[in-house]
């Protein structure tokens, strides 16, 4: 089942993450991030918890505030202008690890509410593009339940479609499946695959080996604030760099 | 794991019937109940003899019964046949000889009082509004007359009978609005019925100019022209205000609409004063039901969107005025004020005053709170102060201070009739209780719904708007009608104020020599009336609730 993918992206790097650094009171959470992306590219961020990747990825969409470096996406700066936020936010989607669907709106209204009062589009036409987001996450029948009537494998489906109906052109997944039953990761993987495949440009938080080693371009492995190593899939698991990604991966590696 | 079940079954379960262990667990089995079991039967006994003088008929069936009862549990325990009557009788009313005892303790005496109070309102009372005099009046019953007599002053106070058409217009209208509304929110009719729903709801937000105009009228005069440009034009900046911050789109129809809404309404207005039909009435006339209905309403629909503007403005995170901005005007606006100090201090007469010409210290005062406890968030500080207020001060102290005052700010020969006062009183009374409770719902509302909302870009109305509102306010449901109820049984506090309300009113009909002292039965009735009023109000809110919990199933 192949679906169209974002549309076109202009700049070279998509994500241009500078020395980004962010304190929440006197405790640093970043020390000096660096990435850059390109577009389409899938990226898995590991780590240690409290490593700082669920700050780092809120930051590139203005969840959090970072105070020094910049952020540039899709050519965007990210700073104290509320009008450049509001045009980010836009094109960045984000699926958070506790789905945070409304729970007083129906799953079509959930999808619908954002593209109706935030893209202006007509109700028609986010109804109509909605449903086809809800085919493709393989969902379609529950569009008119309540989120509290739905599994969890199936309220995240619901979190994913109603992110891309706002047609963004990069997702940041936090944890998406650490929420879930086993039996429901998978299919949630599934379209995370899906999309990764269809040009999306991808950041994910995530220790699903399998997801990262069959869609990752790169991994960067996050400790301290800081980005230790980045690397290939195949290098990252089989021989990586730093002896702290060695650390990390062997305590994984044991469950 | 055999041995463990045979530890925790009992074996003594034998099918006959045990009379060493009904005693026990009746009466033998502690000091204090047999103690409490016997003392219970005296004072059962002798309640049902005191009874038996009194009505012998009744109590006697009651006794029977009680006894049949008994009897019925005994021989269905002896043959093991339990009915479906003495299975429930053994379950509710007669599980133990304790409760044995106060069954027919209890039943006694609910009997009794249904039985006085059926004698003293029907039986031995007089319904004839042509004989409330002391004279024909029954030792032990009541005197219905006087609701009948009394009726306009319960229900309208003092207005002139010549404007009664006016209140009953009203009536009639909110009525058949209720209707309406009733029939096109039927599940079946919602959707075909939009329109219609759609003008109803327009209706419904110009219902309470229609009824000013019923209840209050307008006074004739002279088309104000200023008045009706500068509408036009505050109007039009609220529209151009909106529009800019994107809160509503551009278009021609509703910018035109936006223009010309004041200047139709106004005329309208206009036309309708000066036709004479309703010319106004002094609200100082009002009273009796009307009174407490116009109060409780409008305490109802102001207080609730104030109470929500508090609560948002007291959580709100935006204007953080920074130091160097409060500072200098603070200190500023101090040496303007001692500028005045002088000449108060040669003014005043006494150390108070003395001390009041010293007032611009205030201003640092509250500056140092916004910038130290507000971090200068006027908004929340202002929001915050406001709440904090008016919850520390009773509601008679404000409605006092409103009456009392007011005619301080109202100038020279303006008098504001009381009910304003305290309409506008108790509406700041309730506003800052209602925003605790809004707020209360809104700190409810899980962290991850703000950020989902901001992720998916709504800016910060959109977000209250849709997402979070709606949900804390389906939250604060049942506080909120605790409110509405509050504020419809509570306003007959306006009667210490000197106003005459559907419970202040008593003192002017007791006070006539036709129904002097006939207080109990204008209770009865005012108890009646509010009960109701509660009553439905507190049901509509559990619909309420079903109908918007939809989203949590
Ligand atoms: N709102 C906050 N206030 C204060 N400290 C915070 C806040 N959010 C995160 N932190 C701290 O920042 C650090 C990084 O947190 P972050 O949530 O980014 O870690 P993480 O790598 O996502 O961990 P996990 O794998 O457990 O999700 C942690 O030490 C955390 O305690
Ligand atoms: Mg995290």
């Amino acid at each position: 089942m192949e679906f169209e993918g974002p549309s076109q992206s202009f700049v070279d790097e998509i994500i241009i993450a500078e020395n980004v650094h962010k304190w929440f009171g006197e405790f640093e959470a970043l020390r000096g991030v660096d990435l850059r992306v390109k577009p389409g590219e899938v990226i898995v961020i590991l780590g240690p918890s409290g490593s700082g990747k669920s700050t780092f990825i809120r930051c590139l969409n203005r969840l959090e505030e970072h105070q020094e470096g910049r952020i540039i996406m899709d050519g965007i700066e990210l700073s104290h202008d509320i009008r450049n936020i509001q045009e980010v936010r836009r094109e960045v989607g984000m699926v958070f690890q506790q789905f945070n669907l409304f729970p007083h709106l129906t799953v079509l209204e959930n999808i619908t509410l954002a593209p109706i009062n935030v893209r202006k589009w007509t109700r028609d036409h986010a109804e109509e593009l909605a449903m086809k987001w809800l085919t493709r996450v393989g969902i379609p029948e529950q569009a008119h339940k309540y989120p509290g009537q739905l599994s969890g494998g199936q309220q995240q489906r619901v979190a994913m479609a109603r992110t891309l109906t706002m047609q963004p052109k990069i997702l940041l997944f936090d944890e998406p499946t650490s929420a879930l039953d086993p039996e429901m990761i998978k299919e949630v993987l599934d379209v995370m695959r899906d999309l990764a495949r269809s040009g999306y440009t991808i950041i994910a938080v995530t220790h699903e080996m399998g997801f990262a080693r069959e869609v990752a371009d790169r991994i960067i492995f996050m400790d301290a604030g800081k980005i230790v190593e980045e690397n290939t899939p195949e290098n990252f698991y089989n021989n990586p760099k730093e002896e702290r990604t060695k650390l990390f991966l062997n305590q994984i590696l044991q469950h | 794991m055999t041995t463990n079940e045979e530890l925790t079954t009992p074996k003594a379960i034998g099918r006959g019937f045990n009379w060493q262990l009904f005693l026990q667990d009746n009466l033998t089995g502690s000091w204090m109940q047999t103690v409490t079991v016997l003392l219970l039967a005296i004072i059962t006994g002798s309640y049902v003899y005191g009874k038996y003088e009194e009505l012998p008929i009744v109590t006697a069936v009651v006794v029977a019964l009680w006894i049949l009862g008994i009897v019925s549990i005994i021989v269905s325990e002896i043959f093991h046949k339990p009915t479906a009557v003495s299975r429930w009788l053994k379950q509710n009313l007669l599980t133990s000889f304790a409760n044995s005892l106060l069954t027919l303790f209890v039943v006694l005496v609910l009997v009794s009082a249904v039985n006085g109070i059926w004698q003293w309102s029907y039986v031995n009372a007089n319904f004839n509004p042509a004989e409330t005099a002391p004279e024909f009046r029954s030792a032990n019953g009541a005197t219905w007359g006087v609701l009948w007599g009394a009726r306009k002053l319960l229900m309208t106070g003092w207005l002139e009978p010549i404007h009664s058409w006016r209140v009953w217009l009203g009536l009639g209208f909110i009525l058949i609005m209720w209707l309406f509304t009733y029939i096109t929110s039927r599940p079946a009719l919602k959707e075909k019925l939009r329109v219609a729903r759609m003008v109803l709801n327009g209706f419904w937000l110009l219902s309470p100019v229609v009824l000013y105009i019923l209840l209050a009228g307008i006074s004739e005069g002279a088309y104000n022209v200023t008045g009706t440009i500068t509408g036009v034009a505050v109007l039009g900046a609220i529209y151009a205000l909106l529009w800019s911050q994107k809160v509503i789109p551009f278009s021609w129809g509703s910018i035109i609409g936006t223009v010309v809404a004041w200047p139709l309404l106004y005329t309208i207005w206009w036309f309708i004063g000066n036709s004479g039909q309703f010319p106004p009435i002094d609200p100082d006339k009002w009273g009796g039901l009307l009174l407490t209905l116009i109060i409780a309403s409008s305490v109802i629909v102001l207080a609730f969107p104030l109470g929500m503007i508090l609560a948002l403005a007291r959580r709100s995170e935006v204007f953080g005025v920074p130091a160097w901005l409060i500072w200098p005007v603070a200190v500023a606006a101090t040496l303007w004020g001692f500028t005045t100090t002088p000449e108060l201090l040669a003014t005043s007469r006494n150390l108070v005053e003395q001390i009041m010409s010293f007032w611009p210290v205030i201003i640092l005062a509250i500056a140092y709170m916004i910038h130290r406890v507000f971090n200068g968030n006027i908004v929340a500080g202002v929001g915050t102060t406001f709440i904090e207020l008016i919850r520390s001060v009773p509601l008679i102290t404000l409605l006092f201070m409103g009456i009392v005052m007011a005619p301080f700010f109202s100038g020279e020969g303006v008098s504001i009739p009381k009910p304003w006062l305290v309409i506008v009183g108790y509406t700041l009374f309730s506003s800052a209780y209602m925003a605790e409770a809004i707020r209360g719902g809104l700190q409810a509302i899980p962290k991850g719904q703000y950020e989902a909302s901001d992720a998916l870009g709504f800016n910060g109305s959109q977000k209250m708007r849709f997402i979070i509102l709606p949900q804390a306010l389906r939250i604060v449901i049942p506080a909120i009608v605790g409110q509405f109820i509050g504020a419809f049984k509570s306003s007959s506090l306006v009667s210490i104020v000197g106003l005459f309300d559907f419970l202040g009113i008593n003192r002017s009909i007791v006070s006539n020599p036709a129904w002097l002292g006939l207080r109990l039965e204008l209770y009865v009735f005012m108890a009646i009336i509010y009960f109701t009023g509660s009553f439905l109000m507190s049901s509509y809110s559990r619909k309420l609730e079903v109908q918007l919990g939809l989203g949590d199933r």
